[in-house]
């Protein structure tokens, strides 16, 4: 497959690259790889020139988001009911953005691209979508396995109780020993962690089963949806 | 080092202080008292080098002119420094100094006065580091860094390990490149070069862009060996592309947070100035680490960010940078 793939930093660019590949079971190329927005509102806003650029540039089969929830609201079961979308909730918003913007664009087989370098010709209809959400930041997921007490669920229930069990800072201390890292320390710290999910993402699906549950349900659903 | 500075009538800071933390980033428009926060520092380090006036610091209170008053972090938190001057003088030349009574206190001013010394201040040109220097000149970097291949030839020589680590760090941000080397040219002047990965060919620093000078007198800063006590960047994010803003971020951290990086020579206290929304978006998770400079008419004062009350929530659905272009923060032109 031909991926692209958009988050907030390079170090969650490299672990997320990494979880993709075990999900899927099969070697992707990255399309793009030099795609890159600054933190959440960035995200979203540059999302649908991304998905336009894809669309019409490009030949990836599709694209994966993957964002921090930071102290947003966190997706739940209930979001996944049909026409539902939480105005609070990270993984509803992009969502949205993709159904919008994709619903614009036209179907390539009705109107191929022409095959130039600046615009290849393209196979897929449409751009894929996978969206996942680490819930509050990517550092949670880099200790799953390492520290129990550091689940989606946890996190949830000390919102809903007004107290967080643990903060970015403090899982930032955790992964990199500092609030503080160089970007290579950061990358390098990112792709051990998830390293250790290789052969086995049931923990990883169990204890963050919005966040990345839907990341995963999402690739594994494209398998059926591209033929690969 | 330094806690806090309290200004009265100096430029256009007429009444306000700004507390310091060992990172600084002040955002702000022209004329809201940044660069004027530097030059009181660099006026400290000089006047700390005379002999300061007799008498207390109090005593200066019968000066009408503009004072500017130090704090410190411990152990010198009973040291207190002020410069001041007449209204009709052209600036404050005068300093006094407050410290404990006694051989204790008096050495407590000795040891200040020796950190005080260390402070530095930098307007990187990058014409000027483009040009060949004598290899003599090497010792430190000069303000404009126009020394920098002669401080580079002697760290290579004297300082191995530490040069070794910034070419690394060089090599790892400009991928282009696959290391730098010195060429002697006329009369005892040396010539910093940069070799081309993958290629026989080398840039001399006049055919590097201005953006890779100003990123190499960054990390020459960072990796120094002997570091200033305290540094004052001006411009941190001039010439760099917005998504290198982070290496800029991480050197200028690796002087402020020395255990963060793994290395063990002192904090070194820094003070940046920045126009560039991108590099404030780095401090979102810091938001005490930025000072946002406001100018009001001809007066000017300093605001700690993370003394607004609704920043957390402010920062909930947007960029810090974005929030400061709207003005929502303040430290705008015209505000």
């Amino acid at each position: 497959m031909k991926l692209a793939l958009l988050s907030e930093s390079p170090a969650d660019e490299a672990a997320i690259s990494i979880l993709v590949g075990y999900v899927l079971g099969a070697p992707f190329t990255r399309v793009q790889p030099t795609l890159r927005a600054r933190g959440w509102p960035s995200v979203e806003q540059v999302l649908p020139a991304i998905l336009r650029h894809l669309h019409f540039n490009t030949e990836a089969d599709g694209l994966i988001v993957v964002v921090d929830s930071d102290d947003s609201v966190v997706h739940t079961p209930q979001h996944e009911a049909p026409a539902y979308h939480h105005p609070g909730c990270r993984i509803c918003r992009l969502r949205t953005v993709f159904r919008r913007t994709l619903k614009n664009l036209p179907l390539n087989a009705a109107h191929p691209a022409p095959a130039t370098s600046a615009h290849p010709r393209i196979r897929r209809e449409r751009v894929l979508r996978a969206v996942g959400l680490a819930v509050p930041a990517m550092e949670a997921w880099y200790l799953c396995g390492r520290d129990t007490s550091i689940t989606e669920a946890a996190w949830t229930q000390g919102q809903a109780a007004g107290r967080v069990p643990y903060t970015r800072s403090e899982l930032k201390w955790r992964v990199y020993g500092t609030e503080r890292p160089t970007l290579p320390h950061e990358i390098k710290r990112a792709v051990q962690e998830v390293t250790r999910h290789q052969g086995d993402l049931l923990r990883l699906e169990h204890d963050f089963p919005q966040g990345f549950g839907s990341l995963a349900r999402d690739l594994r659903s494209w398998r059926a949806e591209s033929g690969h | 080092m330094i806690s806090a500075v309290h200004f009265k009538d100096f430029k256009a800071l007429r009444s306000t202080a700004v507390r310091l933390e060992p990172f600084n980033l002040l955002i702000g428009p022209s004329g809201s008292g940044k660069t004027s926060l530097i030059e009181a520092l660099l006026r400290l380090r000089y006047l700390a080098g005379q002999a300061p006036a007799p008498g207390p610091a109090s005593a200066l209170a019968f000066l009408n002119g503009p004072q500017i008053e130090f704090h410190f972090h411990p152990p010198f938190e009973n040291v207190r420094v002020t410069l001041g001057c007449q209204a009709d003088e052209l600036s404050c030349h005068r300093l006094r100094v407050d410290h404990p009574p006694g051989l204790a206190g008096a050495r407590q001013w000795a040891e200040l006065r020796t950190q005080l010394h260390g402070i530095r201040a930098y307007l990187l040109d990058h014409q000027a580091m483009g040009a060949p220097v004598l290899r003599s000149a090497g010792t430190e970097l000069a303000t404009n860094a126009s020394n920098l291949a002669a401080v580079l030839a002697q760290r290579a020589q004297q300082a191995p390990v530490a040069f070794a680590h910034l070419v690394a760090d060089f090599c790892r941000i400009m991928p282009e490149f696959s290391g730098l080397d010195f060429r002697g040219v006329g009369e005892g002047h040396v010539e910093l070069r940069a070799a081309l990965r993958d290629s026989p060919e080398h840039l001399s620093c006049e055919n590097l862009s201005q953006g890779t000078l100003y990123l190499l007198a960054i990390l020459t800063l960072a990796h120094d060996p002997q570091p200033p006590t305290l540094l004052c960047l001006e411009e941190a994010d001039r010439g760099v592309h917005p998504r290198l803003l982070r290496e800029v971020r991480d050197a200028l951290y690796r002087l402020s947070y020395p255990v963060a990086t793994e290395t063990t020579r002192p904090v070194v206290q820094v003070i940046a100035t920045t126009h560039s929304p991108y590099l404030l978006d780095l401090f979102r998770d810091h938001p005490s680490e930025i000072v946002l400079a406001h100018k009001q008419g001809h007066a000017a004062t300093f605001e700690r960010l993370s003394e607004r009350p609704d920043i957390l929530e402010l920062m909930r659905e947007t960029n810090l940078g974005d929030l400061w272009y709207s003005g929502i923060l303040g430290g705008i032109p015209g505000d």
